[in-house]
């Protein structure tokens, strides 16, 4: 009898979860250089001509930037497709899903839920992040973004993006751990509870880190309004430079 | 009213049920079980501490076979137990716990090296062979001269039933579950099948079948104090009774568990007291050695809860805010062993008593067990009065449990008696008897009878309420056929019941609910358990001895004399309060064990003449054999067996060491 | 010695029930509240069959072994799948609310079909031993030779009581019909242990190989948080996921 299943399933379940695995890698990293600005313009200015490409090429390409953009993207989208066979998909299974969430106490399923909700803004927030970041990809740099962020008033889509970005993450790879290494053993239950707490904790590491950087960039924005459009030149010789 | 036809209808959906249909559809013939719940819900599933097969793989069990097996059994039943059945079921018991390992039961199995037991309080460390190694290993449990009892952990009766029930699924066997079979149809003569209610929508159909079999366990809930479970009302029994014609054998023989929790009556499994586990009373002192030098804790259930009761009366037991109690203590046993072996009770223990069994004492009083009565069948699981009418499990007295039923027979009972009662029931479909000619107005009479019953009750306006008069009839069996009986409260027992059964034909619902109508099922089912009430009561007043589990405290002897027979139950008339009772009696010179002390409890009994005469005659055919005979040889010369088992459960069992 | 805890203050309990009829067309489902006054060691079993005795004899329920071994009285305990048999009324707040597991044909009341359910799983899962020539197995000799330690890891799985809490914990059940749920993947991952049953991954695949099976889980956890005989379903469903995706893609 056995029916033959093709292959797909397997795949797309693994997909989505490397995708987002990558995705999570991606914005983790994305904090840490992003967050250069808390050492100082110059630590930011580095960090921007690093991502065109300075140091290896010797001036910068900001294609480059618009190319990893575009790579970002593309795995947003593989991501949110995959992701999407996983939402209600009708209406019935959205009152069913409401009725469950309604009737059943039950802590993992809120977060997936929290997932769901975060995943459905990000839909929005990260296309229109990542349209700047492409179609300016020169446009990055201590006055650029601060500029961006303080008198264009992107802040707002920062820290929506920032909230939702991360608590998105740091479910998701927790999620991702109990889906496909749940731990076992009569440990499994404390484990679990630890590996609760350290998703918490990173949650709040980033969102503060973020939240820091943002401030610093709306701080930098702020005192830079005047002059809005220029750029920032660096005080000493950039850092990598031959 | 709709007709199913089918070539054979099984009643119950437990163990027993299930494989007597997988013996039957794989013989060809169509099988449908009926099933009060789920089958997979059955009470097959809280047998926890083993099921006994003479294996002897294990250390403890090494030497063992089918002749000890069969003398721990005959003990057991208190010479009550039908010999030649004895042999059949010890003989297939290693096949059936070999099957069922085959199909997919995880029994816990011996692990060579050095372990740590506890025996007699103490702890001693033994070693496994290699030889042994991977094997089924068993347990130690009461009355039995070896470690007998093969287990998966504390679950047994769980994973045998969840191989089973899937092993029916994978036959095809439909279950129709939510079933109640309401009264069997019949010509006078010959079983046709039942008339069942479906307990989801309320409406009657009928199941017109060539053989019928019904394995619906016991009827424990006759008791207010009772290890049982809900469902076990005994309505197999009560329908075949119903009929006039099919007998229930040796109802008075009830088991009382020494170890049920207080207050809930859930039952903690022998292989408690089997593993090490003590007996303590209210001063901490381990009591049962006093009483039974020999077996101690481990003596057979019927003589561990008199003694119980005994030490209590005495004034030993804890005063608890449930009534009086005494202790079960397995901390001894240490927290790795409970946690692997015994993990089930540890779950009760948490849930039921809030306590930890590692740490803590468990509080145990006896409670209502099992039922060694019902449907009397002939070796082949045939009732002897209806033809096509077939019992197994706890439902029959098949017999091979007597006065008293040792732990861990019970779950073996029903593999092997599915097993063989599977095969003679696809002997009688194939042969002519199993033809049948059923019209269709004996059908729409009987279905008539029903529905009549059923309207009588919802029209009944007397005021009487079932729920109260259950209770009654309850605590009228917990209070005066327990454990102790007496003539002057067992005669007060019979006129309470009758006077129960009077006032619960004046039954007024309160509720008339379409569908099932729970409060209509609590009617139809009390009266009918009144009957079987009566029966025990009944049966017990009669019988003027104490046998096995049937202890009357003035008649404390064992009476061979008079009292080698079995009680066999017949309902007169439907409008009749008491039973007719008549004895079968059981020669003394066709056993190959004949009565004498049992190897615990009272040595004192009152002989029969025919046993001394027996064991001349058996000494006599024994003698020309000589020393070197083997046991194969001197079983056949004193009591032949194999010719009554299906001819493909008569090969002998492999053991280690036999040459294959 | 008697370490039970002692209730001193007898307290009045508010049981709320779902209350439904499917078999009565003019029955609508509703709340009806019952009170009664707690006793000692009181489980839901004793509360529901005193209501059941003396308020409305009507009042539908399944228990059978009453004692959390059979799997038949699951229900929504305060919003928690539970076995009603085993949960104590002192464990509990004043106020209980009980309705019947959803994900499964209701009978009435808090009874519903998980039969039915488990039977179709077992159907379509195929949750026996496959092994060819399974009915001429040789019962005479000596029984096949299993490692005591992996005969308790059968067990481990072996100790589900199908009682539907972990489908009526889970999100993805209730939006797929057809998924298996964590009953059904331990019962492959079970039988998958199994030395005795001979089908082989790719065997197991094209069960659980898609979205109605291993694929479709979401990893919600309700299963293995609401599991009453605490089954490591998490750890099993993860694993077998890593089977079936080294097996499929």
């Amino acid at each position: 009898m056995p029916k033959t299943l093709s292959a797909l399933s397997a795949r797309m379940d693994l997909l989505q979860s490397l995708s987002g695995l990558l995705l999570v890698l991606f914005i983790w990293a994305h904090m840490f250089f992003e967050s250069s600005i808390l050492l100082g313009e110059d630590a930011m200015y580095a960090v921007s001509r690093m991502f065109e490409g300075e140091p290896l090429f010797g001036k910068p390409y900001p294609l480059l930037v618009s190319a990893a953009g575009i790579a970002v993207f593309l795995l947003v989208a593989v991501h949110a497709v995959l992701a999407l066979r996983k939402f209600p998909g009708s209406s019935r299974q959205y009152q069913l899903l409401n009725r469950h969430l309604g009737v059943i106490r039950h802590e993992d399923t809120t977060l997936w839920y929290v997932q769901v909700i975060t995943g459905f803004c990000l839909f929005f927030l990260i296309p229109a992040h990542l349209y700047t970041v492409i179609t300016q990809p020169e446009n990055i740099g201590p006055y650029a973004s601060a500029d961006r962020v303080w008198s264009e008033r992107f802040w707002i889509v920062y820290a929506l993006l920032l909230l939702t970005v991360h608590v998105h993450a740091a479910i998701g790879v927790y999620r991702l751990v109990m889906k496909w290494y749940a731990p076992t053993g009569v440990q499994a239950g404390r484990t679990r509870a630890r590996l609760k707490r350290g998703m918490w904790c990173i949650l709040a590491f980033f969102i503060l880190l973020g939240t820091a950087s943002l401030l610093t960039y709306m701080r930098i924005g702020y005192q830079h309004a005047d002059s809005a459009g220029e750029r920032y030149r660096p005080a000493s010789a950039p850092v990598g430079a031959r | 009213m709709e007709i199913i036809y089918t070539d054979v209808l099984v009643i119950g959906g437990g163990l027993a049920g299930q494989r007597a249909a997988i013996g039957a559809k794989r013989r060809g013939h169509e099988t449908i079980v009926l099933s009060l719940v789920p089958a997979k819900r059955s009470h097959s599933a809280a047998a926890q501490g083993g099921m006994q097969a003479s294996l002897g793989n294990c250390l403890g069990a090494s030497g063992d076979n089918e002749d000890i097996h069969f003398a721990d059994t005959v003990r057991g039943s208190d010479w009550g137990a039908d010999q030649h059945v004895v042999r059949m079921f010890t003989h297939t018991a290693p096949k059936a716990i070999r099957e069922l390992a085959a199909w997919g039961v995880p029994w816990n199995r011996v692990q060579r090296g050095e372990h740590e037991i506890t025996v007699d309080g103490q702890k001693r460390t033994i070693a496994e062979s290699d030889a042994a190694h991977g094997l089924i290993t068993s347990r130690n449990f009461g009355g039995t001269g070896k470690w007998r009892a093969c287990y998966v952990s504390d679950g047994t009766g769980h994973a045998m039933l969840y191989t089973m029930s899937n092993q029916a699924i994978a036959a095809g066997i439909p279950v129709h579950e939510r079933m109640e079979a309401l009264a069997l149809i019949h010509d006078g003569g010959r079983c046709c099948g039942a008339i069942v209610r479906n307990l989801q929508s309320g409406k009657l159909l009928a199941y017109v079948a060539r053989a019928t079999c019904i394995a619906t366990g016991g009827y424990g809930r006759i008791y207010r104090v009772s290890t049982n479970a809900v469902i076990n009302e005994g309505m197999g029994a009560a329908i075949a009774l119903e009929t006039g014609i099919a007998s229930l054998g040796n109802m008075e023989a009830i088991q009382f568990h020494p170890t049920a929790i207080v207050p809930a009556g859930i039952l903690v499994t022998e292989g408690c007291r089997g593993d090490g586990g003590l007996l303590l009373d209210a001063a901490g002192h381990r009591f049962m050695p006093d009483y039974e030098p020999q077996k101690m804790e481990l003596a057979s259930r019927d003589v561990v809860s008199r003694r119980m009761e005994e030490h209590i009366a005495a004034g030993h037991g804890v005063q608890g805010r449930f009534g009086e109690h005494l202790w079960l203590d397995i901390r001894l046993l240490g927290k790795a062993h409970i946690e692997r072996n015994l993990r089930e009770v540890k779950e009760i223990c948490h849930y039921f008593l809030g306590i930890d069994p590692v740490r803590d004492l468990i509080p145990v009083r006896p409670a209502q067990h099992y039922s060694m009565g019902g449907i009397r069948t002939d070796h082949r699981g045939q009732s002897p009065q209806l033809r096509g009418l077939f019992a197994a499990g706890e439902s029959a007295c098949w017999d091979i449990h007597g006065f008293n039923r040792l732990g861990g027979n019970s779950v073996a009972e029903t593999v092997v008696a599915g097993m063989i009662v599977g095969d003679s029931i696809a002997d009688f479909c194939d042969s002519p008897e199993g033809e049948l000619q059923v019209s269709t107005a004996l059908v729409e009479e009987f279905g008539q009878r029903e529905r009549q019953r059923l309207a009588g009750i919802g029209s009944g306006n007397g005021g009487e309420s079932a729920f109260e008069l259950t209770r009654l009839m309850q605590d009228t069996m917990t209070g005066n056929v327990g454990i102790f009986r007496h003539g002057d409260r067992l005669r007060e027992a019979v006129d309470t019941l009758q006077e129960l059964q009077c006032r619960a034909a004046n039954i007024t619902l309160r509720s008339s609910a379409p569908g099932a109508n729970p409060e209509l099922v609590a009617a139809y089912r009390l009266q009918r358990m009144l009957k079987l009430a009566q029966c025990t009561a009944y049966g017990a007043l009669q019988r003027t001895e104490s046998r096995g589990a049937h202890y009357r405290a003035d008649y404390p002897r064992r009476n061979d004399g008079e009292w080698l027979r079995r009680t066999l139950a017949t309902w007169p008339a439907p409008e009749a309060t008491l039973p007719s009772l008549d004895y079968e009696a059981l020669d003394i010179m066709t056993m190959e064990l004949p009565p004498g002390w049992r190897g615990y409890g009272d040595k004192d009994h009152i002989a029969h003449p025919d046993t001394e005469r027996r064991k001349h005659q058996i000494s006599a055919a024994l003698a020309p054999l000589g020393d070197s005979a083997d046991r194969y040889t001197r079983q056949q010369a004193l009591m032949p067996f194999e010719h009554l088992l299906p001819p493909h459960l008569r090969r002998r069992n492999q053991r280690l060491g036999d040459e294959s | 010695m008697n370490r039970i805890p002692v209730q001193e203050v007898r307290r009045s309990l508010q049981i709320r029930i779902l209350r439904h009829n499917p078999h009565d067309p003019a029955s609508k489902p509703c709340l009806q509240t019952f009170e009664l006054e707690e006793a000692e060691s009181m489980t839901l079993f004793i509360a529901l069959n005193e209501i059941r005795q003396t308020m409305d004899p009507s009042l539908q329920f399944d228990f059978v072994c009453r004692a959390g071994i059979c799997g038949s009285c699951g229900m929504i305990i305060n919003g928690r799948p539970g076995l009603a048999c085993r949960t104590l009324t002192r464990n509990l707040p004043e106020c209980i609310t009980l309705a019947p597991l959803p994900g499964f044909e209701l009978i009435g009341d808090l009874s519903v079909n998980t039969g039915k359910w488990m039977r179709g799983m077992s159907e379509r899962l195929e949750t026996w031993v496959h092994q060819r020539d399974l009915d001429r197995a040789d019962i005479d000799q000596l029984e096949e030779r299993m490692e005591p330690d992996l005969a308790e890891r059968i067990y481990e799985l072996e100790r589900c009581i199908e009682c539907g809490c972990c489908i009526a914990a889970c999100g993805t059940a209730r939006m797929r019909e057809d998924f298996v749920g964590a009953v059904g993947l331990n019962q492959i991952m079970r039988f998958r242990l199994d030395p005795r049953d001979e089908r082989s991954d790719a065997d197991f695949y094209a069960l659980v190989g898609d979205e109605s099976g291993v694929f479709g889980c979401m990893t919600l956890l309700g299963c293995e948080d609401y599991c009453p005989k605490d089954l490591p379903l998490a750890a099993q469903i993860a694993f077998l996921r890593r089977r079936m995706v080294a097996t499929g893609a």
